[in-house]
């Protein structure tokens, strides 16, 4: 399995460890399991996938572009529906079977981020900014707890989380803006606005902080405080959640 | 001696680096100039890094570019709160208060500024995709920013701020409504005690021109991105000659909102705008304000 980064150029890393998402050049063409994803476009890139006969992707049914005719489609209940609805998250995904084409896209500027997962890998989304899963990638959904995330933290009360058992999985996810990761040491701590944090691994730790300082007469600004180890990515253009009461 | 003066920023300049160390231009690439006299400003290449003070700042990314910055312990920035994107524990932060808090809550504008110290790393970005415009000022040197174009500026640059003076006014008595289609203040921006630097988001593509002294020309007043302080604006309104729409000599009025800027001085456009759609008559406007009817 690849994800289409362009090998021929250097990582670009910023002083402070941030390292850039591989930017797809428009048509590159990766292979997962037996079937092939083409990324299609720049600035609101789209995700070809020719699937073949004994695979599939599940996503969000809002982020489908177009699909052959003869693609079958069926859906797949998540637990939790009544919880999840509440917090504006779908409790249904569909499911695309091959053999056939089918595209994916969000409505706004910003990259794919193509993460092949190996067995055994937990991954942990931001609500909405998931696009697409294999298959043999396990779907659930982590419910962010204490009042303070619920109330303060950016990123919802909700978060995917996918799992790969024995069989690899490509995941692919649609960042607003550029996308940036960055490894955390075990203990090491970085603060996030809550809308630029993307995804992390499960073993990353996240919670709300309130910072020492106000912004208002009961206003104060939040950040979600990440602490490794593990990997953090975020986006660069957000809806920012800064400010509670 | 270095003779090499950067032809975007204006400030002497090191051409041996392949982006100007101050605003971050790209010194290897011809200056495209439209035939009307437009520079394009040249989007800050990935990772370049500007310098002020003992710290720095790289600007990383393309879309939405942000504006990483490392601070030495005696650097400061300041910045809107809301486009903080992440900052390490250490880097101490506080508010900064502005003077005429209520006004600038009625205008929109935010009420507290953020101050960032080092040592440490911050990042900030805006929320929309365009390109950070970088603007080294040196010593006693102003320049005027339209709203919400700010991103973050060193500590050494005082900030202020006042009405534009632009606006207009449609309907009366009580249903009379004010409009200010650029904004009811804007931002001013001065250097002192050393060079400085402002960190401005264009969101599109951003575009530059001189205008000698006497001349004039008629902008899209939200468009606007920042201007010398030399250069005067007003508002300006111009009536298209009506050929047969009768209808619109009633209630609506077909007319183009501009602001007329005059020279001399530099000033800055950004190509995404929000063009102003109101079509009541206007019943009353700014002083100085000129119109046209063809």
């Amino acid at each position: 399995m690849t994800c289409g980064a362009p090998l021929n150029v250097h990582d670009k890393v910023s002083d402070s460890g941030w390292r850039e998402a591989p930017k797809l050049r428009d048509m590159t063409e990766f292979r997962f399991s037996a079937s092939t994803c083409q990324v299609e476009g720049e600035l609101v890139p789209v995700a070809e996938i020719n699937l073949s006969p004994q695979d599939g992707v599940y996503f969000e049914h809002h982020v489908m572009l177009w699909k052959d005719q003869t693609v079958p489609l069926s859906s797949l209940r998540t637990a939790g529906g009544m919880k999840r609805t509440l917090g504006g998250m779908p409790h249904i995904v569909t499911v695309a079977n091959g053999p056939g084409r089918i595209a994916f896209s969000h409505n706004h500027p910003g990259e794919l981020v193509v993460l092949p997962l190996h067995p055994g890998m937990e991954l942990d989304v931001r609500e909405h900014a998931f696009l697409l899963a294999s298959h043999s990638i396990q779907y659930s959904f982590v419910r962010i707890k204490g009042l303070a995330n619920v109330l303060h933290g950016g990123s919802g009360m909700w978060m995917d989380r996918f799992i790969t058992a024995g069989y690899p999985g490509l995941l692919m996810l649609h960042g607003a803006g550029d996308v940036l990761e960055r490894m955390l040491r075990p203990g090491e701590k970085i603060l996030v606005e809550p809308g630029g944090f993307l995804y992390k691994d499960s073993s990353v730790q996240m919670q709300a902080l309130q910072l020492p300082v106000k912004i208002g007469m009961m206003r104060h600004i939040y950040m979600a405080e990440m602490t490794g180890p593990g990997r953090v990515g975020i986006q660069s253009m957000y809806v920012h959640h800064h400010a509670g009461e | 001696m270095n003779q090499y003066t950067c032809p975007y920023c204006r400030q002497p300049s090191d051409p041996s680096n392949p982006t100007c160390p101050l605003c971050g231009a790209p010194v290897d690439i011809k200056t495209v100039v439209s035939d009307s006299g437009w520079v394009e400003q040249p989007a800050i290449r990935d990772m370049a890094k500007l310098q002020f003070g003992q710290s720095h700042v790289q600007i990383t990314g393309t879309r939405v570019p942000t504006a990483e910055f490392t601070l030495a312990p005696q650097d400061w920035i300041y910045f809107s709160h809301h486009v903080l994107l992440w900052t390490e524990p250490q880097v101490r932060m506080q508010t900064m208060k502005l003077k005429g808090g209520w006004n600038r809550v009625m205008a929109g504008m935010p009420l507290y500024m953020m101050q960032a110290q080092g040592p440490g790393h911050i990042s900030l970005s805006d929320n929309h995709a365009g390109e950070i415009v970088a603007l080294p000022l040196h010593h006693g040197q102003s320049m005027w920013v339209k709203e919400h174009r700010f991103l973050g500026s060193t500590g050494n640059v005082g900030y202020d701020w006042d009405s534009n003076h632009i606006w207009f006014t449609t309907g009366s008595g009580d249903e009379k409504e004010w409009h200010y289609p650029m904004g009811q203040y804007g931002d001013t921006f001065t250097a002192s005690g050393g060079p400085g630097l402002l960190l401005l988001h264009s969101p599109g593509n951003a575009f530059i021109r001189d205008l000698h002294h006497g001349q004039s020309l008629l902008v899209q007043p939200s468009s606007l991105l920042y201007k010398d302080i030399s250069v005067r604006m007003h508002l300006h309104l111009e009536y298209p000659r009506n050929q047969g729409f009768s209808f619109w000599s009633g209630n609506l009025d077909y007319r183009q909102i501009w602001v007329r800027l005059h020279g001399p001085g530099r000033v800055a456009v950004t190509s995404v705008y929000q063009p102003a759609e109101e079509c009541e008559p206007i019943t009353d406007f700014s002083y100085n304000t000129t119109s046209h009817r063809w």
